[in-house]
């Protein structure tokens, strides 16, 4: 059974740290397709979150075919979603460890290179409309 | 929300009603003593004479009766303050909740605020009510004897027969509900409801009373014979020697003197009373008791108009 | 828009000559978990006692579940659950008593609930308000307000007096409770870092005023932190809805309420957490209020 925990500082929403947190059990296999996610009280008496925000993960998640919702009994991993090949997660390492050495050798330093990851994966947001 | 107004006064009940179980320990062994005395001692047959004159029998039979008794007496004459103690003590639950708070506890509930006041005044009130007619039935009995000897239309006697205590009792009830109510510090409210119980009866008795008794006046001749009949156990506001057109002579009451000392040589021609007979007790009573009663209503009203209006 | 559990307009509470919060126009969504924050005497009291009906208006109207506090009392009290800052409690009742004028006082009372809630907390039936916890006592003061079963309620700084321990349990009650029932629920107080996982609206009060009301959501995606080399106040006057300004030698930083505008592009934009953005507002002073 999967224990979330919440990082108040980190700047991710709540209910995406939810959802990170289940997509990254389904990868690594500690959820597997039929087993239960936890129900939304004991989520909300685990972390003390407002129950919608355990909603709005859930219903992030089914959209994105990972969980599937059962009317009066539960949410539970669906059959399709399968933790990353070995293989595909393995074919990761080499091209990121070459590119580090690539922007070494660019002279970026290891702060200089965290930046540049973070800004890609996360870009900083000009403003939109909410 | 009269199981919350039981609860809520339950102290202030067991006060009263401890306040009330010590009247009775005081009154209910001297109130037996005295009716035996009474019944053994044949006093029943020296009614209607007077002590002065009359059957010398009689005379030192009622003497030694008063003497042997008197001390009670004198000590049931402080229960005169017992109203007002049981009136504030009853009204203090209202004001403790006012000062702490927590009335606002039971209006958040779903009961309306109309209805708390009322439930509360209610329960005080009647408490009140019940705790009156228990005292009154305990001073009644016992005074008895002494009723029957001397009557009880005299100021000290006359505030502890018939009704008057349930006006006293709500007018106490009513003056510390409202100062309560207004002040919202039930302790010094509840002190200054006393003292201001105590004022009113001493301003009552010694002023007011006489000023609405239906009294009478009488003018005779002490020659012609006894006292007038009309004044036997009436409440004797005034008294003294007058001319025969009942302007009084002097001042005060009555001395019938012999010797070269006396103003007057000899027992006067004329005296001259202003009264309340006997047989106005009750009217007497009501209409003390009315007054009483309207300004403790009116009280009691104004504390729950306050405590409604208040926020 | 009968969406709102709870609507002011142009509320308002005087008590002397003190304005305790003035023209207070805004709406709690029915069904959200709002969070109200400010400084103490920032009003936040005075509006949830006008909304349950403690105290009337100087001024305004406020309604609850389209119903007048005062007026339709007796329709709205079932409904309305409140626990005051000081939970007026009556310390010489025992737990026990205090449950029974629960059930006497309520007709929509459920029992079962709330001795349910007393035995999972492990609170002794028979003992003494007085003797509890600050904690037992809030949370028995919340028992009071959720055994009737209400649609709305509201709390007033609850856990200011509490340990983080029974300030986390006690939300986490309230939690549990939403979770099982929908409400509407406000919660006020002064610290903010509490709210943030459990709200999902957010209204900021400040010297009787309002500041901000607005869903949480809404409130992280319009403010941004505008980073930029120093400049005078001619720079600052031209950009769009400063909440507030700070500056050093070298460098001037805004908090801005953004909602969609582009800025300059000598301005770096930065998220902002929750915390953040309620600190710009309440350091804003009252007189230049938010239009």
């Amino acid at each position: 059974m999967i224990e979330f925990h919440l990082e108040t500082r980190s700047g991710v929403p709540a209910y995406l740290q939810v959802v990170q947190q289940v997509r990254q059990a389904v990868r690594l296999g500690i959820l597997r397709p039929g087993d239960q996610l936890p129900t939304v009280k004991e989520v909300v008496a685990q972390l003390t979150l407002n129950p919608n925000t355990v909603l709005r993960a859930y219903r992030q998640l089914d959209l994105e075919g990972i969980v599937e919702g059962r009317r009066g009994v539960g949410t539970f991993v669906s059959e399709g979603a399968a933790p990353a090949p070995p293989d595909d997660r393995e074919d990761l390492r080499p091209s990121l460890q070459k590119w580090i050495t690539r922007a070494r050798s660019a002279g970026l330093d290891d702060d200089a290179i965290a930046t540049m990851f973070d800004d890609t994966l996360r870009p900083p947001a000009i403003a939109r409309v909410a | 929300m009269i199981w919350l107004g039981w609860r809520q006064q339950r102290t202030e009940t067991l006060i009263a009603a401890a306040l009330l179980a010590l009247v009775a320990a005081i009154l209910v062994p001297s109130g037996i003593e005295m009716a035996h005395a009474y019944s053994r001692d044949g006093l029943s047959h020296c009614l209607g004479f007077n002590k002065a004159g009359g059957n010398l029998a009689c005379g030192n039979v009622i003497g030694s009766f008063e003497q042997r008794f008197s001390k009670y007496s004198s000590l049931v004459d402080w229960f005169t303050l017992l109203p007002g103690l049981i009136g504030v003590v009853l009204a203090a639950p209202y004001a403790l909740e006012l000062e702490r708070g927590t009335n606002r506890l039971a209006w958040t509930q779903s009961i309306t605020r109309r209805r708390w006041v009322t439930t509360k005044l209610g329960l005080a009130a009647g408490s009140a009510l019940v705790a009156a007619t228990a005292l009154i039935l305990l001073l009644v009995w016992w005074r008895q004897p002494f009723v029957r000897l001397d009557g009880r239309m005299d100021n000290g006697v006359f505030d502890s027969q018939g009704v008057v205590i349930i006006g006293y009792t709500l007018f106490a009830l009513g003056l510390a509900l409202a100062i309560g109510a207004v002040w919202r510090r039930a302790i010094p409210a509840v002190m200054v409801a006393f003292v201001g119980y105590f004022v009113a009866r001493i301003f009552t008795d010694i002023w007011l009373r006489q000023r609405f008794a239906p009294t009478e006046s009488l003018t005779w001749r002490p020659a012609n014979g006894p006292d007038p009949a009309r004044l036997r156990h009436a409440w004797v506001i005034t008294e003294g020697p007058s001319d025969k057109f009942g302007h009084l002579l002097g001042a005060g009451k009555a001395s019938v003197c012999a010797g070269p000392g006396c103003p007057f040589p000899g027992p006067p021609n004329w005296m001259h009373a202003v009264f309340v007979p006997a047989s106005d007790f009750w009217s007497l009573q009501f209409t003390e008791l009315g007054l009483f009663a309207a300004i403790a209503l009116a009280l009691i009203a104004f504390a729950g108009w306050w405590t409604l209006h208040r926020e | 828009m009968s969406d709102a559990a709870i609507r002011a307009d142009g509320l308002g509470k005087q008590y002397g000559s003190n304005w305790a919060l003035r023209d207070a126009t805004l709406e709690v969504p029915a069904g959200s978990v709002t969070a109200l924050v400010g400084p103490n005497g920032a009003g936040k009291t005075t509006l949830l006692k006008l909304a349950v009906g403690l105290t009337r208006p100087s001024e305004g109207t406020v309604n609850v579940l389209g119903l007048e506090p005062r007026k339709d009392e007796a329709e709205l009290m079932p409904r309305l659950g409140f626990v005051a800052q000081e939970h007026p409690l009556h310390s010489g009742f025992s737990v026990k008593d205090t449950l029974t004028l629960g059930r006497r006082l309520n007709p929509s009372w459920n029992d079962e609930i709330a001795r349910k809630r007393i035995e999972h907390l492990d609170i002794p039936l028979d003992r003494k308000l007085g003797k509890l916890s600050g904690g037992q006592q809030a949370q028995v003061a919340l028992t009071l307000a959720l055994a009737k079963q209400p649609d709305v309620l509201l709390l007033d700084e609850p856990v200011a007096s509490l340990d983080p321990l029974a300030r986390r349990e006690f939300l986490n009650s309230v939690m549990e409770a939403v979770s099982e029932r929908e409400m509407t629920v406000v919660l006020s107080s002064h610290i903010v870092t509490d709210l943030e996982r459990v709200c999902d609206h957010l209204i900021v009060l400040s010297h009787a005023r309002t500041l901000l009301a607005a869903s949480i959501d809404h409130v992280l995606a319009s403010h941004r932190l505008l980073t930029g080399p120093r400049g005078g106040d001619d720079v600052v006057a031209r950009v769009h809805n400063v909440i507030r300004e700070s500056h050093t030698e070298r460098q001037t930083s805004l908090v801005v309420n953004a909602n969609g505008h582009v800025y300059d592009s000598r301005w770096e934009v930065h998220e902002l957490d929750l915390e953040e953005i309620v600190l710009a507002y309440l350091g804003y002073r009252a007189l230049e209020a938010v239009t």
